[in-house]
């Protein structure tokens, strides 16, 4: 065995010689960030060896990837970045157009003495003794890729009590929804991930209980609302079939049981409900949405889209529904960009040339910056396209180009023989990076393409775009439209919708009749493969200029 | 001739400025002046479109213009090809390309296999979703001297293990050069799997595949 110490924690785990120092960050509990799960690509999980040859000793030493570098003889290692301690904003409020309560859950009285039963539609679930009529709760868990929010329902009123969110801590092992799905293609990753998430589940429900003065084990129904992967990872169900195409669900939405003693600790005969699935791809929160924003009631053409990994997207025309998802990539969440990184302090999350020519940058903390984050990434390309810094064709213009605002003097120059714009003293854009914000604006441009012309309809003929998510929140209209992200047609009726897959999760709880009506809603929704359109690939190319 | 020598060089240029009217202009002009058709494919087609798979490994062109070059570059060969003569060429070195199982993306496939061929090798696409199995076939069947596998997935990467497992199954595989890429593939995958190569970007794909080939003569059938 080999002996892998950790500084400045100070703790120490034997591995076998060829396991990695990722692998021995994980047995040792520390929470190393590992995005693309230890395939060597992100880059993200840079430590420092101390000493030579990484054996202990001297401060200073060489950085290597966790993932790539073995323990070999034992090794001594500084963690350098972000562990364990990772600040992310999250967005908890979300529209919603949900109407009165009719729980699933109710209470009455026994008639035969001073004892509650549980009813869960009408049948019995359980007793209590004494009067508990007063305290009906559920909780709803929007469970993203990234962020959970976590928000306790007072069923009896219909009311959101309280909420709270974190950081997905499965997102660790893997940030995007693939790199979980190959993880949990075996029983022991599947269980991790499944235990990370149960876990802080709890955690934060005792929260949300502590916080409001309540008893956890009057909670009594569960909803959770998250992307398909999401769903299957929360319920301990094998994510592996999602992974490969025709990307097949196992899991359809509904009721299913709460595993006794493994699940939150809340009412032990307390229900778990999932909205219905759509597809592999396009998750419950979409549903969730979709009930949200009532889609499926409103006149004309509206558009629906969730700007993340995924690129999840529903068109409505007059009340029939057609989804898809497209493969946007992380670019947006940060992955894959140099100075990526989440929406946590000192991330740039605005980027503005103004027309007095002043350039305002702003970051999250108003700290210095230290990266970029989604919104930050979306206003920097834009207004560089907006101001001929990047040209269609997405290349960053060298220095010289008289036409360029003052305020980009000095910032556009070379960075080992490649284009890039400065930020700041240590944090620029690349070349590359405009390359990934360009293959994920054109991956959601198609996608906007094809439910359009499946619709029969132009972009023109729009009548409204909501866009939902924790992301899509922070956005500005105009950078979306300089981008061509969106059509420019749809300039003025892009509203932001928030988290609609919280909002959406609360009306499944306060009203049982949602389940059924959106039952029936997901039943009469088509789902497009964009991948099988003959002329995808020339679609998706032209897409990808500016 | 220096006339010859300029006519190519335009129309490596013509190629690499993304012009398909200019190409298919000087295409018709190799053929009337009666100028070595084989050597105007070699010098001026395939030249720009090598010059244009360099401009994007240094992220200049991206994949838009990249497949407009190749357009251009298409145009002009359409018109050569039927004036080749048949033995010109020699026999070139075989490949099999394709997206692995369980994926369907296939652009990046799509821009290796068109750099591949403009370097002069022989392409035999199989499309997306192809399951480890159907590599090895195709490649004992047509003798192939490289299989190139592609995936965006992290999901469905471990396939390509699955092909290098196969082939020293059938012992076919000191015959067959293995070149991998694709999104969540690196060099590190590529060596932990027993890959002889593999290739960051489409337009390095082909210096991997000519220094895997450099010396070995094309298997005769």
């Amino acid at each position: 065995m080999a002996r892998v110490t950790f500084f400045p924690a100070n703790v120490s785990v034997d591995v076998r010689p060829d396991e990695t120092i990722l692998d021995a960050a994980r047995k040792a509990g520390i929470s190393l960030e590992a995005p693309c799960n230890g395939t060597g690509k992100c880059g993200k999980c840079k430590v420092t060896l101390l000493g030579r040859n990484g054996t202990g000793g001297e401060k200073d030493g060489i950085a290597v990837a966790a993932c790539q570098t073995k323990a070999g003889e034992g090794r001594a290692v500084e963690l350098t970045g972000e562990w364990g301690k990772e600040s992310v904003r999250v967005l908890e409020a979300g529209t919603s157009e949900a109407g009165e309560t009719d729980p699933f859950i109710t209470k009455e009285l026994s008639t035969a003495g001073p004892e509650t039963i549980i009813l869960g539609g009408g049948r019995g679930l359980g007793r209590e003794n004494g009067d508990t009529t007063g305290f009906v709760y559920g909780v709803v868990v929007d469970i993203g890729t990234t962020t959970l929010v976590a928000t306790l329902v007072d069923l009896k009123e219909g009311k959101e009590v309280a909420s709270t969110s974190a950081l997905n801590p499965q997102s660790l092992h893997g940030q995007d929804v693939l790199s979980r799905i190959k993880l949990a293609s075996d029983r022991v990753g599947l269980a991790q991930l499944y235990g990370l998430f149960v876990s802080e589940a709890d955690r934060m429900i005792g929260e949300l209980a502590q916080q409001s003065d309540i008893e956890k084990r009057h909670i009594y129904e569960m909803v959770y609302s998250g992307n398909t992967t999401m769903l299957h990872l929360a319920t301990n169900t094998d994510p592996s079939s999602l992974g490969r195409y025709p990307y097949t669900p196992v899991l359809r939405g509904g009721y299913l049981p709460l595993p006794r003693g493994g699940g939150p600790g809340i009412a032990e005969f307390a229900s778990l409900y999932l909205p219905p699935v759509i597809s592999g791809f396009v998750g419950a929160d979409i549903t969730s949405g979709v009930l949200a924003t009532r889609l499926h009631e409103r006149k004309g053409i509206t558009l629906f889209i969730d700007i993340g990994t995924n690129g999840e997207m529903v068109i409505a025309s007059d009340g029939r529904l057609v989804a898809s998802s497209t493969a946007a990539g992380p670019a947006f969440e940060g992955m894959n960009i140099t100075f990526g990184m989440r929406a946590g302090d000192g991330a740039i999350e605005s980027f503005e040339v103004t027309k007095e020519g002043e350039l305002l940058v702003g970051t999250i903390g108003q700290t210095a910056p230290k990266g970029i984050c989604g919104s930050g990434l979306v206003d920097i390309v834009g207004e560089l396209v907006v101001h001929g810094a990047i040209d269609r064709n997405g290349r960053i213009a060298t220095n010289g180009n008289g036409r360029l605002p003052g305020v980009f003097k000095g910032r556009l120059g070379l960075k080992d023989g490649k284009p890039v714009f400065a930020l700041s003293d240590s944090v620029y854009l690349s070349q590359a990076d405009v390359r990934q914000v360009q293959l994920a604006k054109g991956a959601i441009r198609t996608g906007v393409e094809y439910l359009l012309r499946d619709a029969g309809v132009g972009p023109g003929d729009v009548d409204e775009v909501l866009i939902a998510g924790a992301f899509g929140y922070h956005l500005r209209e105009k950078n979306l439209l300089a981008l061509g992200l969106l059509p420019e047609s749809f300039g003025g009726k892009v509203s932001f919708v928030g988290n609609t897959s919280k909002s959406g999760g609360i009306a499944f709880l306060v009203n049982k009749g949602y389940r059924t009506e959106m039952k029936g809603v997901v039943e009469a929704v088509r789902t497009i493969e964009l991948a099988n359109y003959k002329d995808f690939d020339r679609t998706f190319v032209n897409f990808l200029r500016f | 001739m220096g006339d010859k020598k300029q006519l190519f060089q335009d129309m490596s240029d013509a190629v690499v400025a993304m012009d398909e009217e200019r190409v298919v202009a000087l295409a018709r002009t190799v053929i009337e002046s009666k100028v070595d058709v084989y050597e105007a494919i070699e010098n001026g087609l395939s030249h720009g479109m090598e010059r244009a798979g360099q401009l994007f490994e240094e992220e200049e062109y991206f994949v838009p213009e990249l497949l407009v070059c190749s357009d251009a570059m298409y145009a002009g060969l359409d018109l050569l090809r039927p004036h080749l003569t048949q033995c010109e060429g020699g026999s070139k070195h075989k490949v099999v390309i394709g997206v692995i199982e369980g994926d369907t993306h296939d652009i990046g496939k799509n821009l290796v296999k068109i750099m591949l061929e403009t370097g002069g090798f022989e392409l035999h696409d199989l499309g997306r979703d192809v399951p480890a199995a159907r590599f090895v076939q195709k490649a004992g069947e047509i003798d192939a001297d490289i299989i190139a596998i592609s995936t965006l997935m992290t999901t469905t990467m471990d396939g390509m293990a699955e092909v290098v497992k196969l082939l020293e199954k059938e012992n076919l595989r000191d015959r067959v050069k293995v070149i991998v890429g694709g999104g969540p593939i690196s060099q590190g995958f590529a060596a932990r799997i027993g890959a002889d190569g593999y290739a960051a970007h489409a337009g390095a794909a082909v210096n991997v595949a000519r220094g895997l080939m450099n010396g070995d003569r094309a298997h005769a059938r």
